[in-house]
């Protein structure tokens, strides 16, 4: 099968924004997913691990992560919905045939996230009372791990498969009736498949370290300096481990997987600074926390820039992602040169309701901060 | 055709968008009429100093954030997952006109879900004012979410003056049916809330002067979204298309939902009236689980209803059931269905390289390929061509069953003409020769006539 031919019908109607509109939202979208994202991935493994600790600044972080995550998945599937939709609008001749091939798997997205959530609320709803965790909780606990480590793997399988157009042919063969896609086949063939899966999970330890240093010193007032220590040690150790993870999986990603032309265009102008930057941007955040080791607590200030880097990490990460999807579709379909009719005023119309809607949530989020505070609300 | 497609034996790809869609069009409405019901009643308890009805409807808040926050979300999320696996083409077509709604409809749901935690973490940490104010953003923000998804799912029955050459957001977004389909959903959404309240107090409060206010209370909101769903059901009614006008009038099934939805919506009302209004003594657990089961059954009744009549098109007039446009029927039924299709082409090109001339499919070598060749080629016609409504030998809506008894030239005859044969049916958009070799399938799956049959009277008088 000539894979040409899945992208030669014409869409019904053009791109509804430029093309710059798209990738950045897309791009910003993802980022903004991949902090809370982050945090449930890999976070609630770590505190079901840390729960198991000898230590009880282990165990209390463990409770603090755990209770804040009811919280946390909501944010992640809320920003999920930005990228998702922004993908769509663009990428539909490769986002659809993907997910069509394995679909089975990715409703299973669905069936599994429903338990993983409700599973970290009967845990939350669990710490809230005074006396030990029942064992049957702590079960429901690993479990919704579990099923987050779960859901991840089959978005990397997804997402891989999205460029892999050259394997659809043999997918549909293997895992088709009569033409149609039975939604059963993975991409787990896919030599990009298991590193992409690691490079994630290890930048979701790092997230998870810098947000234990945030939350220590922003939200933890009423813990104890020993803890903070412990959180800070700790937290310093957990991201030494996300870099080596993070270089490992990334080296074999990018030197053992890419396709020769997405390589040689990766590694010459005018991506190569992006390349460097993406591969130099952990590191930097791991040297200053190496640096201050000595020192047995950190302070709002650094906190703040520490998750703002890390935010940065994450964001030069989704860029450089977003370039070598681009370049991997490239032989196939070039998104930047779709058909567009844009949408000006409905899409101005959207620029103006988010202005309003963050500051109805600022306003919010400032209510909540005065009466955390013990100032009478206005 | 634009796409794969997904073969969900027996049930078909899009029955799992309608089950889906079912069950999270009982929490989301309940996600917005829940809000108001929270900002009103928390208010009323704040402002009366009554400390049982907070306790009680922080209880509540607990109860529905679990339910929307989780279920409610992630079905909806669901929606979308199975929207772009069964119809994909009309989901691109929604989204490249709608994207900007979609978008605008995210700001509401990240003021909703902030509001929704602030409103519940942070009961009595707030000041009173403040805590019903909270209530109220996310009421609102989730009354604007199901305005704008209301008028994209009202555009697929009626675009109105839309069209894909313009792809005008707004003349799409205000088509005929949204403003009668929100008056609606809204109705339904306080009717619904007002029956989850029923039965959630019926089961927690064991205090009677609580439970008669409650009662008492929720019945107002569910007498309104009573008359307003019967005041958006008659706009909608009168604002069909045609073709739904005649669809509803042509399907005994839904002639009979469509009484069962009216009936069921007057029969909730009517009880509503009598029981809590008037006699909130008489709401027990059991007529309240039977006044929810009874919503829920009109619920589920009114969305069959509302996707079955687009019949046969996802989007009226721009995206047949089966994922064709419209406008490519002509072109299709010119150079093959299988040389048309995205994947059916090199699909074919593959398996049979000799029915290629070229570089294209020759509809006149399909009928020289050997029969089991025709039949596999004309099962493949059937997947894209068919599969979108109808399972193949079993299942729902299954072709097989429906061909019992009918010889070959009337299952032709028929597929040649299906827009004549069902007015309700998308056109044959294949050659004449795919046609036949869809038929050779057909006929493989016709199961036979049943013994013992003699329709033509006695058996000895049947030649």
């Amino acid at each position: 099968m000539d894979p040409q031919l899945f992208f030669r019908l014409h869409d019904a109607a053009g791109v509804p924004a430029p093309f710059w509109f798209v990738e950045l939202f897309k791009v910003l979208g993802f980022t903004l997913h991949m902090v809370p994202m982050n945090l449930f991935y890999a976070g609630t493994l770590v505190a079901m691990l840390l729960g198991l600790a000898h230590a009880p600044q282990g165990r209390r972080f463990s409770a603090r992560l755990m209770s804040q995550t009811p919280v946390i998945v909501a944010l992640g599937v809320n920003f999920g919905i930005v990228p998702l939709l922004f993908m769509q609008v663009a990428y539909n001749k490769a986002f659809y045939p993907a997910t069509i091939l394995m679909a089975w798997f990715w409703m299973g997205v669905i069936a599994l996230l429903i338990p993983a959530y409700y599973g970290i609320y009967v845990y939350a709803f669990g710490l809230r009372g005074k006396t030990p965790l029942a064992g049957w909780r702590r079960g429901v606990g690993w479990l919704s791990a579990i099923l987050f480590v779960a859901i991840g793997f089959v978005f990397a399988n997804a997402l891989s498969l999205m460029t892999r157009v050259g394997q659809w042919p043999q997918l549909l063969e293997d895992h088709g009736s009569a033409g149609a896609a039975l939604g059963t086949a993975l991409n787990t063939s896919d030599p990009t498949f298991w590193p992409r899966w690691l490079l994630m999970f290890g930048l979701a330890l790092g997230t998870t370290a810098v947000w234990m240093l945030v939350d220590a010193a922003w939200l933890a007032g009423k813990e104890s300096d020993d803890y903070r220590c412990w959180a800070k040690q700790f937290a310093t150790r957990l991201y030494v481990l996300s870099f080596a993870w993070t270089a490992a999986a990334g080296t074999w990603y990018v030197f053992g997987t890419w396709r020769q032309d997405v390589f040689k265009s990766m590694f010459s102008w005018p991506a190569l600074p992006l390349t460097g930057l993406t591969a130099a941007a952990p590191g930097l955040l791991l040297a200053f926390l190496v640096w201050r080791r000595k020192e047995p607590l950190l302070d709002r200030r650094q906190t703040a820039w520490l998750g703002l880097a890390q935010f940065g990490v994450l964001a030069v990460n989704a860029i450089s992602r977003q370039v070598v999807q681009n370049l991997e579709l490239g032989p196939y379909l070039n998104v930047a040169t779709q058909p567009t009719a844009v949408q000006w005023s409905p899409l101005l119309a959207f620029l103006a309701l988010l202005v309003v809607g963050l500051g109805v949530v600022a306003w919010m989020v400032l209510q909540v901060v005065k009466a955390e505070r013990g100032i009478r609300p206005s | 055709m634009h796409y794969p497609w997904w073969h969900v034996p027996g049930l078909t790809a899009p029955m799992l968008i309608a089950v889906i869609s079912v069950v999270h069009v009982l929490v989301s409405h309940y996600a917005v009429g829940g809000g108001f019901f929270l900002a009103i009643e928390t208010g009323h308890a704040h402002r009366h100093n009554d400390r049982a009805y907070l306790d009680y409807l922080k209880g509540h808040a607990t109860f529905f954030v679990l339910l929307t926050v989780v279920f409610g979300a992630i079905t909806g999320v669901g929606i979308w997952w199975t929207i772009g696996l069964a119809s994909p083409l009309a989901t691109e077509t929604l989204i490249r006109t709608f994207v900007f709604g979609w978008a605008m409809e995210w700001v509401a749901f990240v003021v909703e879900l902030t509001a929704a935690f602030i409103f519940y973490y942070y009961w009595n940490k707030l000041s009173p004012p403040l805590h019903t104010r909270i209530g109220w953003i996310y009421a609102w923000a989730a009354w604007i979410s199901l305005v704008l998804i209301t008028a994209i799912t009202a555009f697929m029955l009626d675009p109105g003056d839309w069209s894909p050459a313009h792809n005008s957001f707004w003349v799409a977004l205000l088509n005929p049916q949204c403003i009668p389909q929100i008056v609606a959903r809204t109705g339904g959404a306080l009717l619904l809330t007002s029956l989850y309240v029923y039965f959630h107090s019926s089961l927690f409060v064991r205090e009677q002067r609580l439970r008669d206010l409650i009662q008492k209370r929720s019945s107002r909101p569910a007498l309104l979204g009573a008359v307003l769903i019967l005041a958006g059901g008659v706009g909608w009614f009168y604002f069909l298309p045609e073709s739904a006008w005649a669809v509803l009038q042509a399907a005994a099934a839904i002639n009979l939902l469509m009484m069962l939805i009216f009936a069921l919506t007057i029969l909730v009302l009517v009880l509503v009236y009598l029981g809590p209004y008037r006699n909130p003594g008489w709401l027990t657990p059991g007529f309240a689980a039977a006044l929810l089961a009874l919503g829920i059954a009109a619920f589920a009744s009114g969305e069959f209803i509302r996707e079955s009549v687009r019949k046969p098109y996802i989007i009226y007039n721009v995206v047949f059931g089966n994922q064709i446009l419209t406008g490519e029927v002509s072109q299709l039924r010119r150079d093959g269905y299988l040389e048309g299709g995205a994947w059916t082409k090199p699909y074919v090109a593959a398996k049979y390289p000799g029915v290629m001339t070229a570089g294209r499919i020759d509809p006149q070598k399909l009928l020289e390929l050997p029969p089991t060749d025709r039949i596999h080629l004309g099962e493949v016609l059937f997947q894209y061509h068919c599969n979108d409504c109808h399972a193949a030998a079993r299942g729902y809506s299954a072709l097989g069953p429906q061909l019992l008894g009918r010889p070959r030239d009337m299952i032709l005859g028929t597929v040649e003409h299906l827009e004549v044969a069902h007015f309700f049916m998308p056109p044959w958009a294949g050659t004449p020769q795919e046609a036949e070799i869809l038929t050779d399938y057909l006929v493989s799956i016709r199961p036979p006539r049943p013994a013992g049959m003699q329709p033509l009277g006695s058996a000895k008088e049947t030649p």
